[in-house]
């Protein structure tokens, strides 16, 4: 049964790749206005857990709710599902042969059916708020590494989001840039958005993370606040792991 | 189809325009030269059969591209299957079929627009299958999570990159549809090449054959650079800032 509060709710998640079984029951949930970084060693399923809440990836069995609606189910329309969660790339995805204007418009016009005038507007205030404004006319491969993650968050922004996603958002740039992203995403939690992270940036998820869950082996292994999970731990498991990540990603990103 | 295109018509045409004692007479290269306005409607039709090919191939072959990469079921195998059919057929056979053995009775024109499109298509199809399947995976996902369809991510995102991506290929599917457009003389078409033919074989004239058909292959390679040097700047035109592509 949903839990009436939850924005977002797994209930009994099963998912497997051919004979590869990843997520073995995922049980969890999370509230409007929390920030939820998962975090767990390579292959633990976090991304597949993300995938699974707008159906990028089907589940074999179990339930996901958003805002109480199952949406798992054959019937659920899955492009209503996907306008109502924004999702952040790994690698950033950016529609190659637009700009970053071009980027963010396209859902606006061709999902939203915004005019031409509204779009444009809608994007820019989506631009600057990750301080982009002036690269709006900037085609991808224009732009570093930390610019097109932040035009990867504007275009699910501009969509106007009840949940986003974020399949680690800074794996894949150069260290001197990933404060920047963090530095939006830290905004973005600060008003109030709703954010599922899979991050090992371990200074983002001690100071804006409300929950850090550790998967492991496709299940949540233990849950709990920042500070429970780094300073007592229940499962040795949890503790190897973020002594681990704390090394290699502590807090300077800043 | 004007029905001037048949062969013979055209010939008795032209054999009004110049005067056949003198041009029979001339030397071999005068006699390339008096009849240019002859050959130059050849390849007027040469261009034209291009043309009209290339397109039927672009307008069956993209829809079959997208096909063979999303589609499933059996649709997708029946585009497959013709593919394979088309590919595997020579052309000459391909434009007898259009042609002589066509139950619906078309000019040569159409015959060859038909033959050398459908053989155009499958090439092309395979053309833009390798483009699309070049995009990327995350691009297709990328356009689905902000809640576009299949369709309008692969109209507005996938088939865009996917286009650029085909030029260099598409410029070798142009030149060789252009070039094979000769194989329409088995049908009679008055193209380029079967009018090359019909002047050597003037009576007299059987001394100018180098003559007639140096002059013929190099409207063919004049056409041919001409060809590539426009979808060279067709494709720097659409080149993806900050991609090298443009200049």
């Amino acid at each position: 049964m949903s839990d009436a509060n939850a924005l977002l709710e797994f209930e009994d998640v099963h998912q497997s790749y051919g004979e590869e079984k990843v997520l073995r029951g995922i049980d969890f949930e999370m509230e409007r206005g929390d920030v939820e970084v998962v975090i767990g060693p390579s292959g633990s399923g976090k991304s597949t857990m993300l995938r699974c809440v707008n159906r990028l990836t089907e589940i074999d069995s179990g339930t996901i709710y958003l805002d109480g609606d199952p949406v798992t189910t054959p019937e659920t329309d899955v492009n209503a599902l996907r306008r109502r969660v924004g999702m952040v790339f790994q690698d950033f995805n950016l529609f190659a042969h637009r700009t970053a204007l071009g980027n963010v418009t396209l859902g606006l016009r061709e999902v939203l059916g915004h005019s031409k005038e509204e779009a444009r507007a809608e994007a820019m205030s989506q631009l600057e708020r990750v301080g982009l404004a002036n690269q709006a006319d900037s085609y991808p491969a224009e732009l570093s590494g930390g610019q097109k993650q932040r035009v990867g968050i504007a275009r699910a922004l501009a969509m106007d989001p009840e949940l986003m996603l974020f399949d680690e958002p800074t794996s894949a740039l150069d260290p001197e840039l990933i404060g920047e992203v963090l530095r939006v995403m830290r905004d973005l939690a600060d008003d109030g958005m709703t954010m599922l992270c899979v991050t090992h940036e371990m200074g983002f998820a001690q100071e804006a993370a409300s929950t850090i869950s550790f998967l492991d082996e496709g299940s949540v292994v233990e849950r709990g606040p920042p500070e429970q999970l780094f300073e007592a731990p229940e499962h040795e498991r949890t503790g190897e792991f973020l002594e681990r990540l704390t090394s290699l990603h502590g807090g300077q990103h800043g | 189809m004007s029905p001037a295109l048949a062969p013979d018509v055209v010939l008795a045409a032209a054999a009004g325009n110049v005067d056949p004692g003198v041009v029979l007479q001339a030397g071999d290269w005068e006699f390339v030269y008096r009849n240019r306005r002859f050959l130059l409607y050849g390849a007027g039709v040469t261009v034209l059969l291009t043309l009209t090919s290339v397109v039927l191939g672009l307008l069956a072959g993209l829809p079959a591209g997208i096909v063979e990469v999303y589609g499933s079921g059996p649709v997708a195998a029946a585009v497959n299957r013709a593919g394979v059919l088309l590919r595997g057929t020579p052309l000459l056979v391909i434009l007898a079929f259009t042609f002589f053995v066509n139950p619906i009775n078309v000019g040569a024109f159409e015959a060859a627009t038909l033959g050398l499109g459908l053989r155009s298509a499958a090439y092309q199809s395979q053309i833009f299958r390798g483009a699309i399947q070049s995009v990327g995976q995350g691009q297709m996902e990328a356009a689905r999570s902000v809640g576009m369809s299949q369709f309008e991510a692969i109209r507005h995102v996938v088939v865009p990159q996917a286009l650029r991506r085909s030029i260099p290929g598409f410029q070798n599917e142009f030149t060789i549809v252009l070039k094979d457009t000769s194989v329409a003389f088995f049908i009679g078409l008055a193209e380029l090449l079967t009018r090359g033919f019909n002047l050597f074989t003037q009576p007299g004239q059987s001394t100018s054959v180098l003559e007639v058909i140096l002059a013929v292959s190099a409207v063919y390679f004049v056409l041919t650079v001409l060809t590539n040097q426009g979808l060279e700047l067709l494709g720097r035109r659409f080149a993806i800032p900050g991609t090298g592509g443009e200049r």
